[in-house]
């Protein structure tokens, strides 16, 4: 098998190259290192390289790897007038022991262009010859049948001066998941339908091919109504395309509660679900998306996602600037300010951190580079930090991107009014007030060269602000006004956090190698967003409004493995706070917080207090952070926990959040056992409270027998509400 | 195969493949360990970090500023003397493995105690380095994620306190790997009389029978509503109600806790202090089949009077020797020879290997306080049982204790060589929480104590 691959290897590849005329050193033999894997970072590439040999990573400096591999080590790893002795080619070709294996062998394409280029006197053509400018993948998007199995992916270089060149022979190729292999050469194969991006690279240009094998479906009757709304018609498209069927529609009680969750982190009341189930109006669900739109809990719900990734938290910001910064994010989102003035408001902020609120932006981010992340990764939805080291290994910022954007930020300086940090050799701690402002002589020195760096805002080549210009205006100018990046990652943001992920996923890692599930969807959605001039409730509610996010959660034999192209609701728990306050809800017993006035809920509350040492966490906080609320000390979505822990579950069953919203003498269910309820009415109420249902004609009988029979009524219904808020459906959100 | 998996959940991110042919190439030629003859890990945390010269690297030759008030004693490991205040210990220095040359660069508590409980360089020498999800996990929480314990039995127990230095020391859960992989934490004393696990006992209101009858209602409307039909995180949410229900319901795991079946006799032989009950949980729950103990000697640096770790700098006139002469040493010399001796007895220690490490050792001269400062320089990890080399000396210190003069070695290499021992390759790829690929350890199996 292996020597038919490469037997047609030297029978197509040779041809090609000798047409390409004699390797040269920048676009052949470095293209050959990568293609080895000799310049990843697990080998050669590695910031301390292996062996004894370092090149640059990804072969990002093609001088700096030249003189390595023609100067360092006593010159044996070319040697020009005895080729075939070479290190470079013994080690590669395994003739000595090489920790990293055999990379070529001796009758491969690769080993000779390193030879011939050796032969030839090993040059350095680094500055000759056209540049490359781009990369194309062919096919660069495509929907495949999976009976067959297997595509070839090939890869054309383009040059500065308009010529193109076949580089299949010298790209590497990458599957991004283990649903689909690729071969070194291009050719793709997957063993079941699915989907998978393949990486292209070739010198410094990347470019993905995004490739959709699907099952044979000779029956598939596309059977939705024509879509009205801009969503349905482009998630329609792409699930046609891919033979997917969605779902149905799903039920009043699920979208009540679906919309209530998602839109303001609460639960319906038992008397609005049953209205809204009797409501016989043809638009009620539209009607239902503006009244819960208008409701108050909409601004504590937003402000709790916006103050996770702002890092909104005690030690950083003391506990006063905690409840200026959330206030204003609060205030902000109450008043539906345009998402773009709100990042504006934030990157521009300069002053007092107790009187100019969002300077606490600032004061969480002490130095240049953490600030130029947290813009990257919070307002473009792009991380930057791959870049601060070494050029982005997936994207096409370069380290000197990074450098430049921190540029941006290099002249923020505190003064600090007072600081009665409680813990004097915490340096992170601050207690007091403190200004920021900026002067007019830091700067942001290049790691490498040294040189202090000019501002420049990503994807420019030119200075982005003069000498005398407010910096950091500037940047917020070009963040919330005339950037490529800021509506898409905002309208993909809202997406998520409705549907459950991103068009692009994680929400702040757009790149080059990973594309959008549904680019026309993502241009529509950021398009709606700029000429609603950036207005969060229009987003919502258009989403809200689409069949793609009224679905059911229960797939079909066509759209069960898909979790990217809203074929149906994606199950998800509910949010830690969410969760903390719906157990409170429903049984009617309040959570109480430290230093928080009584009946707030845990969605309202600025952020976690920090946990001094030796203080054991009151147990509503326990909670919280059991199920994954952050300490927000990243500025990434991504601090948040959701995985499901054996704790958590603990928790549930027996922990004392929960055994105090059951055994309370007060609680709902002491209220409905006081006012004489009937057994049939107080399980309507029980399963409207923490379900949005009534109990089915089985459940009536089951559980109204058992409340009948029982002796203690008391424990009875306890036991019933217990089963309803461990159940599945109160534990998720679908 | 050829992937570049950055779009992996990190969860399903194994270790096979990694970035690139290349990678994956050298995994398979790093030959994890597979002969996982080490079944469990018992780590004894000495925080405030221990004088190796007043302990197991004496310098007798010394003048006295460095060597320090003690002799060495003869020990049962020919040719390797050990403190005489130390003397239950001496007598089964056979069954031990030393590392006399570990050293790293962190001077203060907290980032030093990070790199010792995760074998991973801090960012920075913070004094109070905060702990986030970007810093690495404990050893445990790699060993639950990569060799977990079966169903029934946690897989990472940790007690019975968190490491805080002015604030809470990094290191001690599953940080990156997810909060699955978290330790089964006990904040309770285990030589206190009325010891027992809140989070496996039932409130006084509910018994199993009542558990019992809430669990039919919750199964009846969860087949109602039929989620975990098409959602993996519904069943994924009813495999936890399983496991945890069986952990409610079933004896064995909650009887490692009942130390009172354990006889007297032996319950004194470890000492009823904290950490000698402490040491003989950790006995009961590797015999379960717990994979790693984290025992945490002190939840402080201490060091000013007999309470808390090892951080005799002798501050505020509280000069070293008296705490090290009523305190440190008489529990140590108590409980560590009385665990290794028993693992052995049982035949646990073929099976178990015990670590017992801090997070730096201390400054060869005495300082003008009549105590010795942090020194990361130089210092010495004592292993023993299963794995490595029994009544063996590993690298040595310079004539003052001062710097490795053979063999250095760093905590990385100890995590690497832990890992290995345990069937996990150091360097599987997991993602950090921004999903860059990032090596488990980044260190070298020390192969030279393998036995």
């Amino acid at each position: 098998m292996g020597r038919c691959l490469l037997i047609a290897a030297l029978c197509f590849a040779m041809p090609a190259y000798a047409s390409a005329g004699e390797p040269t050193y920048r676009n052949d033999v470095m293209a050959v290192l990568s293609r080895g894997g000799c310049n990843l970072g697990t080998c050669h590439g590695n910031l301390n390289g292996k062996g004894g040999l370092k090149l640059s990573l990804r072969g990002e400096n093609s001088d700096f790897d030249h003189r390595a591999l023609t100067r360092d080590a006593g010159a044996r790893r070319v040697l020009v007038n005895d080729p075939d002795s070479s290190l470079i080619l013994l080690k590669a070709a395994g003739k000595v022991p090489h920790e990293g294996g055999v990379r070529y062998s001796v009758a491969s394409p690769e080993y000779a262009i390193l030879r011939r280029w050796i032969s030839r006197g090993a040059v350095n053509d680094g500055d000759q010859g056209p540049k490359l400018v781009g990369l194309k993948a062919t096919p660069s998007d495509a929907i495949l049948p999976a009976s067959k199995g297997t595509t070839r992916v090939s890869a054309q270089a383009i040059f500065a001066d308009g010529t193109k060149r076949d580089v299949s022979g010298l790209a590497v190729f990458e599957s991004t998941n283990f649903k689909a292999d690729v071969s070194r050469d291009g050719d793709v194969t997957v063993k079941e339908p699915s989907e998978t991006t393949i990486v292209v690279r070739y010198l410094d240009q990347q470019t993905t091919a995004r490739l959709a094998f699907i099952p044979d479906r000779p029956n598939f009757r596309w059977n939705e109504p024509s879509a009205t709304h801009y969503i349905d018609q482009l998630v329609g498209e792409r699930l046609r395309a891919l033979t997917m069927q969605p779902s149905e529609l799903c039920s009043d009680s699920e979208f009540i509660r679906r919309v209530h969750l998602d839109v303001l982190g609460v639960l319906p009341g038992p008397q609005e679900t049953r209205n809204f189930l009797a409501d016989g109006d043809a638009n009620k669900r539209a009607k239902l998306i503006d009244a819960v739109l208008a409701r108050p809990e909409y601004a504590d719900w937003w402000a709790l996602k916006w103050a996770d990734v702002l890092r909104v938290e005690e030690k950083s910001l003391d506990a006063k600037g905690v409840k200026v910064f959330h206030g204003w994010i609060r205030k902000a989102m109450a008043e539906n300010r345009p998402l773009n003035e709100f990042a504006r408001d934030i990157l521009a902020a300069q002053g007092s951190t107790y009187q100019v609120a969002p300077a606490n932006f600032y004061r969480a981010l002490r130095e240049p580079n953490l600030r130029a992340e947290a813009a990257g990764q919070v307002f473009l939805g792009i991380r930057m930090q791959c870049a601060k080291c070494h050029n982005h290994p997936f994207d096409r910022w370069t380290q000197d991107d990074y450098h430049h954007l921190a540029a941006f930020f290099a002249r923020i300086k505190y003064r600090i009014v007072e600081n009665n940090r409680r813990d004097k050799l915490d340096s992170h701690e601050f207690v007091g007030d403190q200004v920021v402002h900026q002067d007019d002589v830091s700067e942001v020195k290049h790691p490498v060269t040294g040189d202090p760096l000019i501002p420049r805002v990503l994807g420019e080549k030119r200075a982005a602000a003069k000498e005398k210009d407010d910096r950091l205006k500037r940047l917020a100018n070009w963040v919330a006004d005339g950037n490529p990046f800021f509506a898409k990652a905002q309208a993909n943001r809202v997406w998520a956090h409705m549907m459950g992920k991103g068009l692009v996923d994680p929400i702040d890692d757009f790149r080059l190698t990973n594309p959008p599930t549904n680019e026309a969807l993502l241009d529509a959605l950021a398009r709606d967003f700029v000429e609603h001039r950036y207005d969060m409730k229009h987003m919502i509610r258009t989403i809200a409004n689409s069949r793609a996010y009224q679905r059911s959660s229960r797939p079909n034999e066509t759209n069960a493995d898909d979790e990217d192209h809203a074929s149906h609701a994606l199950v998800r728990p509910l949010q830690a706070e969410a969760l903390l306050d719906a157990i409170a809800q429903v049984a009617e017993v309040p959570n109480v917080f430290p230093d928080q006035p009584a009946g707030t809920r845990a969605v309202q509350i600025p952020s976690l207090p920090s946990l001094r040492r030796g203080a054991k966490a009151q147990e509503s906080l326990r909670f919280l952070r059991t199920f994954g609320k952050p300490e927000r000390l990243l500025t990434c979505e991504c601090e948040r926990q959701q995985d499901t822990t054996l704790n958590q579950t603990l928790t549930l069953i027996s922990g004392e959040v929960m055994n105090r919203a059951i055994s309370a003498e007060k609680n709902r269910v002491g209220r409905l056992l006081e006012g004489k309820t009937s057994p049939n009415a107080m399980l309507d109420e029980l399963f409207l409270a923490g379900l949005s249902r009534l109990p089915t004609d089985s459940e009536r009988q089951v559980l109204g027998g058992r409340f009948a029979s029982a002796d203690d009524k008391r424990i009875a219904a306890e036991d019933i509400l217990w089963g309803i808020l461990n159940s599945k459906e109160f534990l998720l959100r679908r | 195969m050829s992937s570049l998996l950055h779009r992996l959940d990190r969860r399903a991110f194994l270790s096979i493949g990694g970035l690139g042919a290349a990678a994956s190439l050298l995994q398979a030629n790093g030959s994890p360990s597979r002969n996982s003859r080490v079944k469990s890990i018992i780590f004894l945390h000495q925080y405030g970090g221990p004088s190796h010269v007043d302990t197991f690297d004496m310098k007798p030759d010394m003048p006295e500023q460095i060597r320090g008030v003690y002799r060495p004693m003869r020990s049962t490991l020919v040719g390797t003397p050990i403190c005489d205040r130390l003397p239950r210990m001496a007598k089964v220095m056979d069954k031990v493995c030393l590392i006399r040359s570990m050293r790293h660069e962190m001077k203060n508590h907290n980032s030093a105690g990070y790199y010792s409980l995760t074998g991973q360089a801090p960012p920075t020498d913070d004094q109070r380095l905060r702990d986030s999800r970007e810093l690495y996990p404990a050893y445990g929480s790699v060993i639950d994620r990569f060799s977990a314990a079966p169903e029934g039995v946690a897989s990472f127990v940790s007690y019975p306190h968190t490491l805080s230095d002015g604030s809470i020391t990094p290191g001690q859960h599953a940080s990156f790997l997810g909060p699955a992989h978290d330790p089964f934490f006990i904040g309770q004393d285990p030589n206190s009389s009325d010891f027992r696990l809140p989070e496996l006992s039932l409130p006084a209101n509910l018994n199993l029978q009542r558990l019992h009858d809430r669990r039919e209602v919750q199964r009846l409307i969860d087949a109602t509503a039929a989620v975990a039909e098409s959602s993996p995180r519904a069943r994924g949410i009813e495999t936890y109600y399983r496991r945890a229900l069986s952990l409610l319901s079933s004896p064995r795991f909650r009887q490692a806790f009942d130390l009172s079946r354990e006889p007297t006799a032996a319950r004194d032989r470890y000492g009823r202090t904290t950490y000698g009950q402490g040491c003989l949980l950790a006995r009961r729950l590797v015999e379960t089949g717990v994979k790693c103990v984290t025992v945490y000697f002190a939840a402080t640096i201490g060091g000013r009077r007999s309470e808390g770790g090892w951080d005799t700098h002798g501050f505020d006139n509280n000069p070293m020797y008296p705490i090290m002469n009523d305190y440190l040493l008489p529990i140590t010399d108590q409980t560590l020879p009385t665990l290794l001796e028993d693992l052995d007895h049982r035949g646990l220690l073929d099976t178990t290997l015990v670590v017992w490490a801090g997070e730096f050792g201390r400054s060869p001269r005495i300082n003008n306080m009549a105590g010795r400062d942090h020194w990361p320089q130089c210092y010495t990890v004592l292993l023993a049982g299963a794995g490595v080399k029994r009544g063996f000396v590993f690298g040595s210190s310079d004539t003052r204790g001062a710097y490795p003069s053979t063999n250095p070695v760093r905590p990385e290499d100890l995590s690497a060589t832990m890992f290995h021992l345990m069937g996990i390759d150091p360097h599987t790829l997991v993602r950090d929480p921004l999903d860059r690929p990032v090596s488990l350890s980044t260190g070298s199996v020390i192969q030279g104590i393998l036995a």
